[in-house]
């Protein structure tokens, strides 16, 4: 798509026509409440969908499974017989992406915190050309002052160990084209996933663009993501990478 | 030349290791490398507690003034180092505990989506 930038508002048919090549990478850990909602929406936008589900406990994956099956051909549902965290889930769905012949990847949380409409905007930059990976820049100010610290911690501290300075290195929306998904070596299993690929980015000189999305702070949310204990442990594991 | 009771008890501890250490190795849960690591430090712990004067001429030799304070600084580092080799180890097999997990998803796309739903809504 050279030339005009994609907004929301362009024809139906172009959006349709872009949204189809967009693959939509969810992990997902004990969604039930809100999964089947997510993934109904972002169906009903022509997306294809890459699920994982990350050996959930509860019903996430028999409630995946239904809203897959609706809709053949389009959904692509993995489950992790164990739960191994928020990195081997995105590196399943990345590989599985990448088998399918993928070109434009976008990774969705799956507890309805991002805003479907962002989808597109954030690939605008993989489609034209522009970037290898674009970061969804939540706003900071938007969020609980609990949640802002950590989340300003997390940049700094991965600006200190990876030497990367980006706005939102948490950030759960991100867009990767094909040679920026190959190009991922990380090996994170949780949350320090976020961080590494920060790193990689730096370290395999991508491309990367930066746009701000619009966070859904619902109280089922927020109780989860990065807080405090889990920022602690991306720590640790960041001063072990570097001391390897 | 009497023998003291920790002596006695250094050298109980080393022999049931050593045993332990063999049936180990037998069952294969044991490497030979192991096998050979685990066996020195019984003997080393047997010899010591029976010619415990033994340590004087390693506290000589690495200038920490008595016997028992190199014993005790040895085991402390040879705790550390086999603590630091477990931590390693148990990072490995989470490695591969993920591997597999990933593969058996992989493996398995759309898999029980053909099956009969149970009880959905």
């Amino acid at each position: 798509m050279p030339g005009e930038p994609l907004k929301k508002q362009d024809t139906p048919k172009l959006l349709a026509q872009v949204e189809e090549d967009i693959w939509v990478i969810i992990p997902a850990y004990n969604e039930e409440n809100i999964i089947g909602d997510v993934l109904k929406e972002l169906f009903s936008r022509g997306l294809k969908l890459v699920i994982i589900d990350d050996g959930s406990t509860d019903r996430t994956y028999e409630i995946a499974r239904a809203i897959v099956k609706d809709n053949p051909g389009r959904g692509y549902l993995y489950h992790h017989p164990i739960n191994r965290g928020l990195g081997a889930t995105l590196k399943t769905g990345i590989e599985a992406c990448l088998a399918k012949g993928a070109d434009i990847m976008v990774t969705f949380d799956a507890d309805g915190q991002h805003n479907p409409d962002d989808i597109l905007p954030v690939s605008q930059p993989i489609i034209e050309g522009q970037a290898d990976v674009v970061i969804g820049v939540r706003d900071f100010d938007d969020m609980p002052r609990v949640k802002k610290i950590s989340n300003q911690l997390m940049n700094i501290i991965t600006w200190i160990f990876y030497g990367a300075h980006v706005q939102d290195s948490q950030s759960g929306l991100r867009a990767f084209n094909r040679k920026a998904a190959i190009a991922l070596d990380v090996v994170s299993r949780e949350y320090g996933i976020s961080s590494e690929i920060i790193r990689e980015i730096k370290h395999k000189e991508l491309r990367m663009e930066e746009v701000p999305i619009e966070t859904i702070y619902t109280e089922y949310a927020l109780a989860k993501g990065t807080n405090l204990k889990v920022g602690i442990k991306i720590l640790v594991k960041m001063i072990r990478d570097v001391l390897k | 030349m009497a023998m003291m009771l920790y002596q006695y008890i250094g050298l109980v501890i080393g022999i049931v290791g050593i045993v332990y250490t063999f049936m180990r190795f037998r069952e294969n849960k044991m490497s030979l490398g192991m096998l050979f690591l685990w066996n020195i430090v019984w003997i080393v712990l047997i010899v010591l507690s029976i010619f415990p004067e033994a340590t004087v001429y390693f506290a000589n030799l690495t200038g920490i003034g008595r016997g028992l304070d190199v014993i005790l600084i040895l085991g402390l580092i040879g705790c550390y180092y086999l603590i630091f080799r477990i931590y390693n180890m148990i990072e490995n097999i989470e490695q591969e505990i993920t591997h597999i997990a990933r593969e058996i998803a992989l493996q398995r796309e759309n898999a029980d989506l053909d099956e009969k739903e149970d009880e959905e809504d």
